[in-house]
């Protein structure tokens, strides 16, 4: 459903996450704010050693442009821009791959002892995949995961193909403290191979069910893979059965990587990423928490009727019992649980695979912990100062700050017409939603549905936490509804 | 006892619990008051509310309140007055200077702590001009409330009140993805505004407003704010899960006429008292869905790969899904769960093909036996 | 509960239940005691036995509380008792139940729902004053006369008595009042600051306010008042709207008389002494409250009028010890130079040294390091506030190193209680007094221990007694 220019939009907006800070922040000022900055980068151009009174010409102008307390907006504005930025860029309702089986690949290899990372990689990592862990459930409730480990040479498995975060977060954490006081800690050795990663992680995913997307996201510290045959090869089997692999390395860049992960996504080199940093390391692997946009079944390969699929799922009560029972999954006494709607199985917690018959169980609250992905919240418009005072909006509707006055007309027109002329041109690309996001010069932003006018701060929360707009929820017909029948469909 | 160490250095010790913010969101649905008039008309509950409302104020010097009416056409404040309300009210003129002089009067009682009595003057001026802004129209057109609504403004005004009360450090605002893992890294910061939301809820039936209610929910949980739940009438699913997925309390009272009672013994401790309170709360939450295409509550359900749509039947017209209208194989459906046997076959397709690998060398292997 | 309440609160404690009684008579008090005396639980407690129709089996209230919050609820049940707020009973069967005392519980509920006719709360003056006073003047005012205090306190020992700028026009009564209250003493016609006043003077200025208006509470009987007339009064006060006039006429004879010293101290202003209103400045509308608004920043909470002035913190301390502070006011100097080796002064800034010396030299005086790193934390700099802790961590361990060099042996008073009958007593009044938080020391071996707080545990002695009977 998603044609091949949202795509890239979405592939354009992820690449933010590299730090791709530089182009992406002109782009945002050659907008609102153009003429300003096309003046201001004027006088770089000229040599130091030209005419001084050019620039002092032009500084002058800058000067009287910012007299009139613009120069405080323009800093309120800076900084509403920088907020905004963050704003997920694709708030056109892509198809997402939902139901996700991720391999996650940990190298367990000697860089990893690097201690560039404090205190080193090994420990940052295994700390930060155990929080990821945890997100990634939180975001992804019906997904699956499985953790392999690049170990001396070979490909071990950390733990199976499961839902369940808590079996993979005590997995993750026995590698350094085994449960079993006989085990020696897996402490980081060799080399790693991604071939046999590759194999393994397509093996575990072979059999996943066709609707779910099959992803295998690596975490890669070394420079080098030693791999027992040819991994191209490898590669080429990894594209046929439909496996997306992201890479998110912690040295330097590497061919391989990059081929691995161009080759398996449709030409799209912006799931290889470096973390520079700890942080970086963190944000990196939280990203990949958000599902995968679900690209036209031609890049695939694979029949669109197999993409979407009915599946059975139970959705159990809770039951409490005075008297402890066994639960069907670990085989031990607990005196409360969920009995599986089909079979009447007791397990522990949700979500679940019946270990009895097979049946999904899950609460429909891990289904609408993903709708978000599905119906995101548009993303809202700027307002010009013509458009608030067509409104005369006094605070946001969320929280009842008060904006800034709108000043008065004429000063208005006197002195400000390109503003004018930016703020008519931004009600013509209305329409686009992938367009930047500015800040806007009233400090109000507009949803487009219910035309309410809103803070800085609750854009931000409405659009990152709540994904609600409280002002067309707040009103039983928001003013025009015709415009998504989507959203109507879902809320009526 | 002269031990110097750097565990003493924090002389202040905080024993002032920090403050507290509630947000009540009262509904307001004329149906259902209509129907609980006999036992607990909507006036005795206001002005049980309105000493619950005084006694949190009582409760912390800092603590601070926000109410939000959850009516049938549309949710709004009813304290803080939005200022635009305000000067709708005084523009078309004559009820609410009698409203003013009447708060006047009210604000000058030597009875009534002042800043007791000015939330209660706006919370029932609000009131009335929104109960005499209700027409026929609004009343016919749904038997519902906006729950959605009102949860999701009480959000956004608890996260602005949040974000004055503590602005965020700018280093962890840079952090593009703070939201998405602030839920690791709220509780590392000092929180100094805790929030809680109370809903009395009287309506029934609120399916229709499934998705914003749980991305309220949602958002809640992230920023841990409890939901509790006053049910004075009707049952919805809805809420109880609300208050379940949050912490909050679920209370509903099996005699509304000792409102009263209930909101001061199970809602006012807030967050730090809860701590060594024991809470009520759902014991067994129905955590059943309801189907998208006739609202049935279901045990199992078919879901839409792309959308999660739940359907009752898997007999959808045309295989299309009725939300996203993607095609839907049934095929796939039932052969979801057994892939054991696929498995097995590819593996030992993949023997032959891959002979690369090193799991393709073992045939060579196992002529060693010659040897012996 | 803050510092500066617990003080009250110690001192409402102590008082006889006749005159909580009687206190408990006006709405406004029994707010002001809830809203600032009590513990965070003893609140939830307290509410929710309010609109309870019986009394509460102690059964039901230890179910009400997690196992682990036992401990909080021994410390609130016992504030709750002291107060005589609540009340244990025990019916036939020994079992414990408790219920409020009519007289809180009916002003309580006056207080919440605004109903009686008790005008506890105020009564605003009906008619428009001509020349009414803007909230900036009050603030001013309140300032003015309260660093007058301070300074005619700390003045002498800094030697800038000779200065005729300020604070020596402060009243006879409040001299007076500052002598008894042992904060001053008078020797051969110098005033000298002693031991409490360095104390008093480094406090918070709510604090202050409350520690003075105790020392005049203590002495009010001495006066011809009656302390019931004055604690309600001044509970009133802190009920009031900061601004707005309030009318005289309604007031009691003590009253009128208080409202005299009250604004000598600043915390009302009157126009003048025959004027038929009376306006609360920030002082009084502060003593019930840290804070009006919500915006309560542990250290913007002294709303005060001291630290209004300079805008939050002026400190800067770096981790050589050298401090600056950004600040002209001739008190403040005179603070800071009690435990700071002052070195240059610019028009707005002050430049020192915390030496060993100068530390010793104010602890010699008095001044104990916890109070001099609490001034010194409480009014530290935006810039500092940055850090956590707000201080070099160094600098306070420093400054806590020189003084003990002169203190090794702390001292506590209190009470050593000795000869248990049995290990099972022992343990059990162990526990209880742990939980109140008056257990100093214990000896396992030789059953004993020490406490500085003995009412309680006698009470629970005896209640003890008559259950094992």
């Amino acid at each position: 459903m998603a044609d091949s220019d949202y795509e890239y939009m979405e592939d354009a907006s992820d690449d933010d996450y590299i730090g791709d800070k530089v182009s992406s922040s002109t782009r945002a000022h050659s907008g609102a704010a153009g003429g300003k900055k096309r003046a201001q980068e004027k006088p770089r151009k000229l040599q130091a050693w030209e005419t001084s009174r050019s620039v002092q010409k032009i500084t002058e102008s800058i000067v009287q442009e910012v007299e009139d307390g613009t120069r405080h907006m323009s800093i309120r504005e800076k900084e509403e821009e920088r907020k905004r930025k963050r704003l997920r860029k694709d708030t056109k309702p892509f198809q997402r791959g939902i139901i996700r089986h991720v391999v996650l690949v940990l190298d367990l290899s000697e860089a990893m002892l690097e201690k560039d990372m404090r205190p080193n990689r090994y420990i940052t990592m295994i700390k930060y995949t155990q929080e990821y862990v945890r997100e990634f459930f939180e975001q992804n409730p019906i997904s699956q995961m499985s953790v392999l480990g690049m170990h001396d040479g070979l490909c071990i498995r950390v733990s199976e193909l499961s839902g369940n975060p808590a079996d993979h977060i005590a997995a993750i954490q026995g590698l350094r403290f085994p449960r079993d006081p006989e085990d020696i800690p897996k402490e980081p050795k060799g080399s790693p191979s991604l071939q046999n990663a590759l194999e393994l992680a397509r093996a575990t995913l072979y059999h996943t069910p066709s609707h779910g997307t099959r992803e295998v996201i690596i975490v890669f510290g070394s420079l080098l893979s030693l791999d027992p045959g040819d991994i191209h090869q490898t590669i080429k089997a990894c594209v046929r059965d439909r496996i997306r692999v992201s890479v998110i390395g912690m040295s330097a860049r590497l061919k391989i990587c990059s081929e691995i992960v161009t080759k398996t996504n449709a030409g799209d080199e912006s799931e290889y990423v470096v973390a520079t940093d700890q942080e970086l390391l963190r944000e990196l692997l939280l990203a990949t928490t958000t599902p995968p946009v679900v690209r036209t079944p031609q890049a695939t390969a694979i029949p669109a009727e197999s993409t979407a699929a009915l599946m059975m799922m139970g959705f159990p009560s809770r039951v409490v019992e005075d008297i402890p029972t066994l639960c069907a999954c670990h085989g031990i006494l607990t005196t409360g649980g969920y009995t599986c709607s089909r079979c009447s199985a007791k397990v522990c917690s949700l979500p679940i695979t019946c270990p009895s018959c097979q049946l999904t169980l899950l609460l429909s609250t891990h289904l609408a912990r993903s709708y978000h992905h599905l119906f995101p919240l548009r993303n809202w418009a700027e307002v010009s100062w013509k458009r608030a005072r067509e409104k005369g909006s006094r605070e946001c509707i969320g929280c009842l700050t008060v904006f800034p006055e709108i000043p008065d007309e004429d000063g208005e027109s006197g002195g400000n017409n390109g503003r004018e002329l930016n703020g008519v041109d931004r009600m013509q690309a209305d329409g686009d939603d992938s367009e930047e996001q500015k800040a806007s010069e009233s400090s109000r932003y507009e949803c487009r549905v219910c035309e309410s006018h809103f803070c800085i701060d609750c854009d931000m929360f409405c659009h990152m936490v709540l994904h609600n707009c409280p002002g067309c929820l707040s009103r039983l017909n928001p003013a025009s509804e015709a415009q998504s029948s989507r959203d109507v469909e879902m809320t009526g | 006892m002269n031990a110097i160490d750097g565990t003493d250095r924090q002389i202040k010790t905080e024993e002032v619990p920090p403050p507290s913010l509630l947000a009540i969101v009262l509904d307001t649905n004329p149906h259902a008051w209509a129907h609980l008039s006999s036992t607990l008309p909507l006036s005795s509950a206001v002005s049980a509310l309105l000493v619950f409302i005084n006694a949190h104020l009582a409760s912390g010097n800092a603590n601070a309140i926000a109410v939000i009416a959850s009516h049938t056409h549309r949710a709004a404040f009813l304290y803080p007055t939005p200022s635009s309300q305000t000067s709708k009210s005084n523009a078309n003129g004559d009820v609410e200077t009698n409203g003013g002089e009447k708060g006047n009067a009210a604000l000058e009682n030597p009875n009534k702590y002042r800043p007791f009595a000015i939330v209660e003057q706006e919370i029932l001026n609000n009131l009335n001009s929104l109960l005499t802004e209700t027409h026929e129209l609004h009343l016919t057109s749904t038997p519902t409330t906006l729950v959605g609504g009102a949860l999701s403004l009480a959000l956004s005004y608890i996260a602005k009140s949040t974000l004055l009360a503590s602005p965020v450090d700018t280093l962890v605002s840079e952090n593009p993805l703070s939201a998405l893992a602030d839920s690791e890294t709220m509780h590392a910061q000092r929180v100094p505004l805790t929030s809680r939301i109370l809903i009395v809820s009287v309506s029934g039936d609120l399916a229709n407003q499934y998705i914003p209610v749980m991305n309220s929910i949602f958002a809640a949980q992230r920023k841990r704010i409890p939901i509790d739940i006053l049910k004075l009438a009707g049952d919805t699913v809805l809420l109880q899960q609300a208050s379940d997925a949050t912490g909050g309390v679920y209370v509903k009272p099996e005699r509304p006429e000792g409102l009263l009672q209930y909101l001061m013994m199970a809602f006012l401790p807030d967050v730090t008292a809860r701590r060594s309170l024991v809470m009520p709360s759902a014991g067994g939450v129905d955590f059943r869905a309801a189907c998208f295409c006739h609202r049935k509550v279901v045990d199992i359900g078919y879901v839409c790969s792309v959308c999660l749509s739940i359907f009752c039947s898997p007999n959808l017209p045309d295989n299309l899904c009725l939300t996203c209208s993607s095609y839907l194989s049934l095929r796939s459906a039932q052969t979801a769960t057994p892939a054991l046997i696929p498995r097995k076959k590819k593996k030992k397709k993949r023997h032959g093909a891959d002979s690369a690998t090193p799991g393709g060398s073992t045939p060579v292997g196992s002529s060693t036996p010659l040897h012996g | 509960m803050s510092a500066s309440s617990s003080q009250a609160l110690e001192y409402l404690e102590l008082l006889p239940r006749q005159t909580h009684t009687k206190l408990y008579e006006q709405p406004s008090t029994v707010l002001a005691i809830f809203r600032c005396m009590l513990p965070h639980l003893a609140k939830s407690i307290v509410m929710a036995m309010l609109y309870m129709t019986g009394p509460f089996p102690s059964g039901d209230l230890d179910a009400w509380f997690k196992p682990d919050g036992k401990k909080d609820k021994e410390k609130a049940l016992s504030v709750l008792e002291q107060l005589h707020i609540i009340l244990g009973k025990q019916d036939s069967q020994r079992h414990i139940s408790y219920e409020l005392y009519k007289g809180f519980a009916h002003s309580l509920r006056q207080a919440l729902t605004g109903g009686g006719t008790h005008r506890s709360f105020g009564v605003p003056s009906s008619q428009l004053d001509s020349n009414k006073v803007s909230v900036t003047f009050l603030d001013e005012y309140a300032r003015k006369q309260w660093e007058n205090i301070l300074f005619y306190m700390v003045g002498s020992t800094v030697g800038l008595t000779g200065s005729n700028m300020v604070g020596q026009d402060i009243g006879e009564g409040t001299k007076a009042l500052l002598r008894a209250g042992d904060f001053v003493k008078v020797a051969h016609g110098r005033v000298s600051i002693t031991r409490t006043g360095f104390t008093f003077v480094l406090q918070e200025t709510n604090a202050q306010v409350w520690s003075l208006l105790i020392v005049y509470l203590k002495h009010a009987p001495q006066l011809g008042m009656s302390e019931t007339d004055v604690l309600s009064f001044l509970f009133m006060l802190g009920s009031l709207e900061l601004g707005q006039d309030y009318t005289t006429s309604t007031l009691s004879p003590t009253q009128l008389q208080m409202l005299e010293d009250l604004s000598a101290f600043g915390i009302v202003y009157r126009a003048s002494k025959t004027s038929q209103t009376f306006y609360p400045t920030r002082l009084a509308v502060t003593l019930t409250s840290d804070s009006g608004a919500l915006s309560s920043d542990s250290l913007s909470s002294s709303l005060a009028p001291s630290s209004r002035s300079t805008p939050k913190g002026f400190i800067i301390i770096e981790t050589n010890y050298r401090l600056y502070a950004y600040t002209s006011s001739l008190l403040q100097i005179a603070v800071l130079s009690l435990f700071t080796k002052l070195t240059t002064r610019f028009p707005n800034l002050v430049s020192g040294k915390l030496t060993k010396e100068s530390i010793t030299r104010a602890v010699k005086l008095g001044i104990s390091s916890s109070q001099i790193l609490s001034y010194l934390t409480s009014h530290a700099h935006p810039q500092m506030q940055k850090n956590q802790p707000f201080l070099p961590p160094t600098v306070m361990d420093q400054i806590r190193l020189w003084e003990y060099e002169g203190e090794r042996v702390e001292t506590t008073n209190g009470f050593l209680m000795k000869e248990f009958a049995t290990e099972s007593e022992y343990r059990d009044l162990v526990s209880y007094a742990e939980s109140l938080g008056v257990l100093v020391w214990r000896n396992d071996a030789k059953r004993l221990m020490f406490v500085d707080r003995i009412e309680q545990i006698s009470l629970y002695l005896g209640k003890r007694k008559n259950r094992g009977d």
